[in-house]
């Protein structure tokens, strides 16, 4: 497995801001490298396996808002897409009959809501609403929790790639630590208890 | 080195059903004593270069833990009057390979004390419970404790509530982590003691093997160094290299035979591909676990054994006990990192025994360790703790202060034995064999309740002393559904019309016949039963080993 190339730690030092803060407003652009942002765009467009590129569009979309892009790098530029399409091609092949159903159901009520059944091309504030009124709902957690997978499994599934998931949490996946393993600990071992 | 190979038809000294905590031991000591020995084991042999940092298939897909999924149903019900409910993944989870769970565990080992053996005549009995004293003591299992400090290897030092040992630990505690300086300074200043949790982890080279690295897959997750202490890298190979113990992995047992005096002649196994053979055998171990074992004497059930192999009792598959547990989140200013490194690095015992004037039975420990196991995947799945958000930028942000801040003070408690918790099989539900499925019926006694509100009430002082910044707290009020530490299914004891096995594991019943596994423990200990499901093992091989010796077997 590949080291990631800047780890949490290191780029927060190199950007001057304390690494104890954890939550600090940064650009996408800021975090994300050229390489990165080109390899995700030409990701984008690898072939799919389980889902029809409508399909994919939308789900996609959905998991876009699950894990969006906001200050920091979120789903998308994870590509859990690929993960998603990658398991429902193998593993979990099982659910995508469940989820065609509930997504022909979300986009019955993006029809009837705003008059467009194609949930992609909604504003992000019109997709937040209709999948708040599911959010209970069984085809939304299977959503939420194939999102999650692909955002923080290993990238040899399909998704987290550049190790965005892992990143965004400050986990870093190494075979080996030393302590200190945190602030108190280390300040443990300064004050002999 | 090779393994030794046996004919089916030749009978062997022992078959061994299960190469784990117990199984693993037992198959290393007769082996090593001269006996022929052959091991069955459900799953592969897995060495550290094969177990992986990788989240998603161990916990979703293939993994060490055989559910649903991998072809292994289990139901579950409350009350006996319920009709079970088939349960997604496994409510009694244990690994399936070399090693069996002590390959996945946490490798937490807290001896038993005097007081667990001898509790209910010191407390008394207590109604509608199973209650009552172990048929050994502490003095007699203490040299078996110190035989798996120094054989299987652990780190640890003696701390101030220890019981009376014969010797020190072979390596030194592992360094502390901040959840255990935070759960340490904490418990100082409300007077009680945390002290270094003893580790069946390497910190450093032992007996060949390499120190712990810290890499923090530690829990449900097999070592890659082979520094966690499992039986897979500790009995196997010294098994493997007296040359006279055959491991036959992938082959699931489908029956003990017996014949018409009473005893044990065969054992009879599906290899992976569905063939199906039989090892003849003078003596069998069965040491599949605390669940599985009572299964296997249900399934071997014949016409003089109607109720089941060794159950003239009853009480195979009763007093199933797992250890009551609580939690209590606390999220921090400062970088914890608790992901990194092993599950825990302190544990208090101040409350080993609660007052009795509180009303109820119990006890346990509390110590420190990550939420959701440290796992990046699972944490986010539970995400929110805090926020509160289950998705959107909310939860995102959440996520990005939980992971790396947060701690949880765990409690491990007591579990009282009663007959109607227990393993059963399902009447309808089969695994891929055929075999009917694992059935749990299961409800905590009221003073399982009232000990696991206790420990989450003392965790929640602690989280307040430690300064966590918010936190939650939670115990399984509406009942446990299901477990890891599968205990009391076997139950030791002296008098054959009440327990299964004798105080060396013998059946009462069938006199070539040992069950040596978490299923023989007569009472629950207040968490962490591996070290003495090791013990007892060393003890019972020695017994067995000298009957076999004087042709009593």
């Amino acid at each position: 497995m590949s080291e990631p190339k800047l780890s949490r730690r290191a780029f927060l030092q190199q950007t001057g801001v304390a690494a104890r803060s954890s939550l600090i407003a940064l650009s996408l652009p800021m975090i994300m490298s050229a390489s990165q942002q080109a390899r995700a765009a030409q990701a984008m467009d690898a072939p799919m396996k389980a889902l029809q590129p409508d399909e994919a569009a939308e789900f996609a979309a959905i998991a876009a808002r699950i894990i969006p892009t906001d200050e920091t790098p979120g789903a998308t530029e994870a590509g859990a897409i690929y993960f998603i399409d990658n398991v429902l091609s193998t593993s979990h092949a099982n659910v995508l009959p469940e989820l065609r159903e509930g997504l022909a159901a979300l986009q019955a009520s993006a029809q009837s809501t705003y008059g467009s059944a194609s949930f992609h091309t909604l504003e992000p504030a019109q997709q937040d609403a209709l999948l708040t009124e599911i959010e209970r709902g069984s085809f939304f957690n299977t959503m939420r929790f194939l999102t999650i997978a692909g955002t923080f499994s290993l990238p040899e599934y399909g998704g987290n790639r550049d190790h965005i998931g892992w990143k965004m949490i400050g986990f870093e996946d190494r075979h080996m630590w030393m302590p200190p393993y945190g602030f108190y600990d280390a300040d443990y071992a300064a004050k002999g208890e | 080195m090779a393994w030794a190979s046996y004919p089916t038809r030749e009978e062997v000294d022992f078959v061994v059903i299960g190469s784990g905590a117990a199984g693993g031991i037992m198959a290393k000591e007769l082996s090593s004593a001269g006996f022929s020995v052959v091991v069955l084991e459900q799953g592969p042999h897995l060495r550290p270069g094969d177990f992986r940092h990788d989240e998603w298939n161990y916990t979703q897909t293939e993994g060490l833990v055989w559910g649903s999924r991998k072809g292994h149903p289990q139901t579950f019900r409350r009350y006996e009057h319920e009709k079970a409910e088939l349960v997604e993944g496994a409510p009694l989870g244990y690994a399936h390979n070399v090693g069996g769970s002590s390959a996945h565990f946490s490798g937490n080992f807290w001896r038993l004390r005097p007081i667990d053996f001898i509790e209910a005549s010191v407390r008394g009995p207590i109604a509608g419970t199973n209650f009552v004293d172990w048929p050994i003591t502490y003095e007699e299992l203490e040299p078996y404790y110190t035989k798996v400090d120094w054989e299987i290897g652990l780190s640890g030092v003696e701390g101030p509530w220890d019981p009376p040992r014969s010797k020190g630990y072979p390596c030194p505690p592992m360094p502390p982590k901040s959840s255990g300086v935070l759960l340490e300074r904490a418990a100082k200043k409300l007077g009680w003691t945390a002290y270094p949790e003893p580790h069946a982890i390497l910190s450093q080279p032992y007996n060949g093997r390499p120190g712990c690295i810290h890499c923090g897959f530690c829990n449900g997750f097999g070592c890659e160094v082979g520094a966690k202490s499992s039986t897979a890298v500790t009995m196997i190979p010294l098994a493997e290299a007296t040359g006279k113990c055959e491991l036959r992995t992938g082959c699931t047992v489908s029956r003990i035979n017996t014949n018409e005096q009473g005893r044990v002649t065969e054992v009879v196994y599906w290899e992976e591909d569905g063939t199906e053979q039989a090892q003849r055998a003078k003596a069998v171990v069965l040491s599949a676990n605390g669940a599985e074992s009572a299964r296997l004497l249900f399934l071997s059930e014949s016409s003089r054994f109607p109720d089941g192999l060794a159950n003239s009792s009853g009480m195979v598959g009763k007093n199933l006990m797992f250890n009551g547990g609580s939690n209590v989140s606390g999220l921090f200013a400062e970088p914890i990192n608790a992901h990194k490194s092993v599950a825990t690095t302190r544990v208090i015992h101040d409350f080993y025994s609660i007052d009795p004037k509180h009303g109820f039975y119990g006890g346990g420990g509390i110590d420190a360790r990550s939420l959701s196991r440290g796992l990046p995947m699972a944490a986010a799945m539970r995400g929110g703790i805090f926020s509160g958000a289950r998705w959107g930028s909310a939860y995102k942000k959440g996520l990005e202060q939980e992971f790396t801040h947060t701690c949880s003070f765990n409690g491990h408690t007591t579990s009282l034995p009663l007959s109607t918790n227990n393993v059963t099989l399902d009447p309808e539900v089969k695994d891929k064999w055929g075999r009917p499925a694992l059935r749990t019926t299961f409800m905590n006694h009221p003073d399982d309740f009232a000990t696991m509100k206790f420990f989450m009430e003392r965790s929640i002082e602690l989280m307040d002393a430690a300064g966590a910044i918010q936190k939650t707290a939670s115990y399984s009020e509406d009942g446990q559904r299901g477990g890891v530490h599968l205990l009391g299914t076997c139950r030791m004891g002296n008098d054959p019309a009440t327990s299964v096995v004798n105080r060396y594991n013998r059946a009462h019943d069938i006199p070539n016949l040992y069950m040596v596994d978490g299923g023989s423990l007569v009472t629950s200990g207040r968490g962490q039963p591996t070290m003495t499901i090791m013990a007892l093992a060393f003890r019972a091989a020695d017994h067995l080993i000298q009957a076999a010796r004087r042709g009593e077997v």
